[in-house]
């Protein structure tokens, strides 16, 4: 072997570079992380809330003013001894949807989705972020123009008192939020000062009655007959029922109950109806459940579940704020649509069953039926400013739900359940002097011996919607009771500010 | 031809070796003032220009100073906003002190090497250069106040550098037989093993590993000392035993497996160092001795039946980690999905993460980047395992990739220097010390971009820390003594001394 | 755009182009290193032909080609292994050095031999000449073209 160790030298050069051609492909796949993070994530990664630069941006920057529609300061600053900014709120009536930015406890409610662009860490146009990176200017903080209108969200709160509700009103044309209320609310102002914060946060923790949850948008209820609007929608659109439809049971069952599987389906007596086979809008008017609860099979669960989709349901909305899925069953059954079977059906039609609905999702229903079975997307900012301009955002179409006949078909019975002499009863209060209001009432039946959650969805002028209401009294007895006069003095205070 | 040399047994060899070597004295006297010339080795003092390392080295000084005053420029500014003082532009160094000091070693290193007179590689001493003043000018920008008892962080760090380049300096210079390393091989492995024993019992435990050794105030990482004896111990065993691993190997049944009885010793060296980092919990040093014995031995043999084996025992190897110590369940847990719990085991990855991102392709300019939080830097660890994250946010995929591209030159000047070694232990030695550098920054830089799972370890000559950047130099300073190509060719003899000295001899062309 | 902020793009722009500029000082050197070390094999710079060796290990008749460091003996990580009993394990080496083969003894226990001279140190030998390490006998010849 003369050449032996001459070939085992080229062995080990051939060997070098081998290792050395495995060294360049593994420092090549850093380069290539390197890129994916700082080139195809890097705007990804960089508005995130998470993003230290966001956080310290926070800390360190003037964060932009909040005003409501009307240029109402709902949002500034102001400085502690140190110098150091800390946020100052118009009203605890705004706790809940404005939420708070502290220092010491982070951001919740608009302050938090919004945090990015009030900031500055993320204009509200791209391309203003393209040109800060590269002349190196520090952040622009946008102000926010919202929605809302102060003196409406202030009068929600009043309105709802000492009570545990929320009030949700809507522009159905929009979408714009005009005042989304929670009670109990929260001193955010309280929180955000440093020298209260710590004391004030403690407290709001450990408060029972849970202040810190925005009901309007993750609260929820039975919506008990309110939610019959969900059952028409369903029912008229596909064909199921008209508005001439009777149910020759329906009479006879108001006094045995309606016996649906084995099971019963009760409702009281309804005065000045009694023994008759009502239709479509006298059902709504006097809010029977045994009537829908047969329209509710007959239109069943497949189109009962579609349609509450397409107004929402079984997701969280699309909304500025983290909003909870209202739902129309649990899913899990075995029978059409996910209903265990047809007792949770007829149930469900009526509201009851094991449907929770949101105020929000409930204000997006009475919403959809006011612009004509279109759904707009909930909203809460009209535009957003700083040195570079003014970014308007326009209103966003989800979808159309129900046709035009059938939205019209069912804001008629409303109108009737407000103004009509069976009606009235049920939502007394809802009316409004030089207002024509089509409403419609809900009872949310709870376990015996729990007071009934109050509810009332309703839009205003009936025959040009140009606002929508949903309120729920926790525990509020009937609709008519807390609901209906809250709601009517909702729509007297917006008409007001409207200027009709 | 008179040369008919007789068989010379030892009885005879000693009045053979006196009037050989009276000849051969009347041959140097014959050759006149060539008598003088020292012969053999040259210890005198003959400088030699080292051209393309001072270039090298005036562009690494350009580079630092533009560094330092853009970094300088740049927190002036920002402490000019902060006091609402109106902006003016002052183009100064942020620490003129720490520029000079440094750029004057690096030109008393390069200045000790021309005068060695030693022909070496001229192109390591500047990409250490630049890499460390990269690494000094992100320590400068960090909060002093991180670590370093000498002044904060940038002054301990520029201490220490200043030793690294006194060793790496003497390395090269002095280093010229390798007898010393090779013979005493399992002496070294077994000072490494008894630092890293030491270590495991009178330790100090830094963040749920064992690292830190401290002797007589100062403290270190034995790991970073023992990865280059490892390579030395390697090296060694591996050029005597090579014929052997090459052609030999235990066969059970069909399968060939490697010679085992010739493995034996340094798999056993190998899974002491790895036991006993593993128990310290120093899981990067654990892959990197892995690694690079793996990549050795492919070296040594180019069996890929060793590395395809080696490669079996890493996943054996992690399963029975991920099984039994919950920090390497986290480890692997955290790798998978950082942003599951981004504000708690995930933190540390998710905030380099974002600042690679924030950085983006060019960078936010030294200073301007990393935001603090109750003026802290977002990640705890920036200086030793994040530098690479803070460098991408400050300079941009552009500077990563050129902080890249200097540690492939220093990886293919080692290979290169194993290449034409005149042996195979200094071939050996030469690549496992260069795959140390490479490998170790592959690791960190690798666990820094969510590509591996994060483990603790330093990017070479960048991170903050004594032990790691003299460990370094060390290796450098061997790399550059290893490249070492002789003396220089000496000019043509007068042809007639040559002509008389092979009449001297008797050979007639 | 503002003076400042333009003048601190520069320099960092400028700091980042001068490590660019490093890199392609680097790359430069060593590709020329590589084109050098690429032309290197090819020139034989002489060969080492086998005369006589008893043991056959290396073969009589053998030759070797050589690289500018050469070295010989019994031990395997010799450039050339001469497996015989008079030979030491690290015994000489060659080494050409610009124009001139020069072969160094290490101190072998039998010696290195020029053309029958035993020699000490550093020694310069030219083509033709006969070397014998131990038993076996060696001649430099010059490189084939």
């Amino acid at each position: 072997m003369t050449a032996g160790p001459a070939l085992r030298r080229v062995g080990i050069g051939r060997a070098l570079g081998r290792v050395g051609l495995s060294l360049a492909i593994a420092f090549g796949a850093i380069a290539a992380g390197a890129g994916y993070w700082q080139v195809a994530e890097s705007t990804a990664l960089s508005h995130d809330p998470n993003d230290a630069a966001v956080i310290a941006a926070s800390r360190h920057i003037l964060r932009g003013t909040i005003t409501d529609r009307d240029g109402n300061r709902l949002a500034w600053n102001a400085r502690d001894k140190n110098g150091e900014p800390y946020r100052v709120y118009a009203s605890p009536a705004l706790s809940e949807v404005i939420g708070y930015s502290s220092i010491q406890y982070g951001n919740a409610g608009l302050e938090a989705a919004w945090n990015a662009e009030l900031t500055g860490a993320a204009s509200p146009d791209p391309l203003q972020d393209l040109t800060r990176k590269f002349t190196g200017a520090g952040p622009d903080p946008a102000s926010l123009r919202t929605t809302l209108v102060l003196a409406l969200q202030q009068k929600a709160v009043q309105l709802l008192g000492s009570d545990k509700g929320a009030v949700v009103m809507l522009d159905p044309r929009s979408g714009d939020v005009l005042a989304m209320a929670s009670t109990p609310d929260f001193n955010a102002s309280a929180v955000t000062n440093p020298t209260t914060a710590g004391r004030t946060f403690a407290a709001l923790q450990s408060d029972p009655a849970d202040p810190l949850l925005p009901r309007a948008i993750q609260g929820r209820y039975v919506p008990g007959s309110i939610f019959k609007i969900v059952t028409s929608m369903a029912g008229l659109s596909s064909g199921a029922i008209d508005l001439q439809t009777t149910f020759k049971q329906q009479p006879p069952a108001e006094k045995t109950g309606l016996l649906v599987d084995g099971f019963r389906v009760r409702d009281g007596h309804h005065p000045g109806t009694d023994g008759t086979a009502l239709d479509y809008d006298q059902a709504i008017e006097v809010s029977c459940n045994i009537w829908f609860a047969l329209a509710g099979l007959r239109t069943g669960g497949t189109q009962l579940l579609s349609t509450a989709q397409a107004l929402g349901f079984g997701s969280s909305l699309p909304f500025d704020l983290p909003t909870v899925a209202s739902q129309v069953t649990n899913g899990t059954g075995s029978f059409e649509g996910g209903f265990k079977d047809e007792v949770e059906l007829a149930n469900a039609a009526y509201g009851q069953g094991e449907t929770f609905v949101t105020p929000l999702q409930m204000a997006l229903v009475a919403a959809t039926v006011a612009d004509g079975g279109v759904l707009m997307q909930p909203r809460l900012v009209l535009s957003a400013s700083n040195t570079a301009g003014t970014v308007s955002y326009a209103p966003t179409v989800i979808r159309r739900v129900v046709s035009n006949e059938v939205a019209s078909e069912i804001r008629d019975a409303m109108v009737l359940a407000v103004n009509g002499s069976l009606g009235r009863p049920f939502t007394a209060g809802a009316a409004v002097a030089g207002l024509d209001v089509a409403g419609k009432s809900g009872t949310a039946e709870l376990d015996p011996g729990v007071n009934p959650h109050s509810w009332l969805i309703a839009f205003a002028p009936a025959d040009n919607p140009q606002v929508a209401i949903a309120v729920i009294v926790e525990n509020g007895g009937h609709g008519s009771a807390r609901a209906a006069p809250i709601a009517g003095s909702m729509l007297k205070a917006w008409q007001t500010w409207a200027g009709q | 031809m008179t040369g008919q040399v007789t068989r010379q047994a030892t009885g005879e060899s000693t009045t053979g070796e006196s009037t050989t070597s009276e000849s051969a004295g009347r041959v140097a006297g014959m050759a006149g003032p060539a008598a003088s010339r020292p012969v053999g080795l040259d210890t005198g003092l003959r400088p030699r220009f080292r051209g393309r390392e001072l270039l090298l080295l005036v562009i690494v000084g350009i580079a630092f100073t533009a560094g330092s005053v853009s970094l300088g420029a740049e927190q002036r500014l920002l402490a000019e906003q902060l006091a609402g003082q109106p902006e003016r532009l002052v183009l100064v160094p942020a620490d003129a002190g720490i520029l000079v000091v440094y750029l004057a070693a690096l030109l008393a290193a390069h200045l000790a090497l021309v005068l060695s007179g030693r022909r070496t590689d001229q192109v390591l001493l500047p990409a250490v250069g630049l890499l460390a003043g990269i690494g000094l000018l992100l320590m400068q920008r960090l909060p002093q106040r991180l670590a370093g008892n000498l002044g904060g962080l940038a002054h301990t760090q520029l201490v220490w550098l200043l030793i690294g380049l006194a060793i790496l300096t003497i390395l090269a210079v002095a280093v010229r037989g390798d007898a010393w390393l090779r013979r005493y091989k399992y002496t070294w492995a077994a000072a490494g093993v008894g630092l890293l024993l030491l270590t495991f019992v009178f330790g100090r435990d830094v963040n749920g590993a064992r690292l830190s050794l401290s002797i007589a105030g100062v403290s270190g990482q034995p790991s970073e000392l023992l990865k280059v004896i490892l390579v030395v111990f390697f090296a060694g065993y591996l050029s005597e035993n090579r014929p052997l691993l090459v052609e030999e190997s235990t066969r059970i049944g069909p399968i060939a497996l490697p010679p085992v009885p010739y493995l034996a010793p340094m798999v056993a060296m190998l899974a002491m160092a790895l036991g006993i980092v593993v128990i310290e919990r120093d899981l990067g040093a654990a892959m990197l001795f892995f690694l690079v014995f793996l990549l050795l031995l492919y070296v040594a043999t180019a069996r890929v039946s060793y590395v395809v084996l080696g490669v079996v025992a890493f996943i054996v190897g992690g399963a029975i980690l991920y099984a039994l110590f919950a920090t390497v369940q986290e480890r692997i847990d955290v790798w998978l999905n950082p942003f599951a719990d981004p504000n708690g085991t995930g933190f540390q990855i998710v905030q380099a993460l974002h600042a690679f991102a924030r950085g983006g392709i060019l960078g936010t300019g030294l200073g301007a980047g990393l935001p603090t939080i109750a003026g802290r830097p977002p990640i705890p660890a920036l200086h030793t395992d994040f530098p690479l994250a803070a460098l991408g946010e400050e300079l941009g995929l552009v500077g990563i990739l050129a902080i890249l591209g200097l540690y492939l030159v220093l990886i293919e000047r080692g290979l290169r220097i194993a290449a034409s070694a005149p042996d195979e232990f200094r071939a050996l030695l030469a690549a496992g010390l260069s795959l140390v550098i490479g490998v170790q920054a592959f690791i960190i830089a690798a666990g820094n971009l969510k590509l591996i799972p994060l483990t603790g370890i330093t990017l070479p000559f960048i991170s903050y820390g004594g032990s790691s950047l003299i460990a370094n130099s060390v290796i450098v300073g061997l790399l550059i003594a290893l490249s070492d190509r002789g003396p220089e060719a000496k000019p043509p003899a007068p042809p007639g001394r040559i002509s008389r000295l092979r009449r001297r001899l008797g050979g007639v062309p | 755009m503002d003076p400042t902020v333009l003048a601190i793009w520069v320099i960092r722009l400028l700091f980042l182009g001068i490590l660019y500029l490093f890199l392609f000082f680097v790359v430069r050197a060593l590709l020329r290193d590589l084109r050098s070390a690429a032309r290197e094999p090819v020139r034989e710079l002489g060969r080492l032909v086998v005369l006589a060796s008893p043991s056959g290990e290396p073969p009589a008749g053998s030759a070797f080609r050589l690289d500018s460091v050469t070295t010989l003996g019994r031990d395997v990580n010799n450039s050339v292994v001469l497996e015989d009993d008079f030979v030491s394990a690290t015994h000489a080496a060659l080494t050409y050095r610009g124009r001139a083969w020069y072969v160094e003894d290490f101190g072998s226990t039998n010696g290195t031999f020029v053309n029958g001279h035993q020699v000490t140190g550093l020694v310069a030998i030219a083509f033709g000449d006969e070397l014998q390490l131990g038993e076996i006998r060696l001649r430099l010849d010059r490189p084939r073209e």
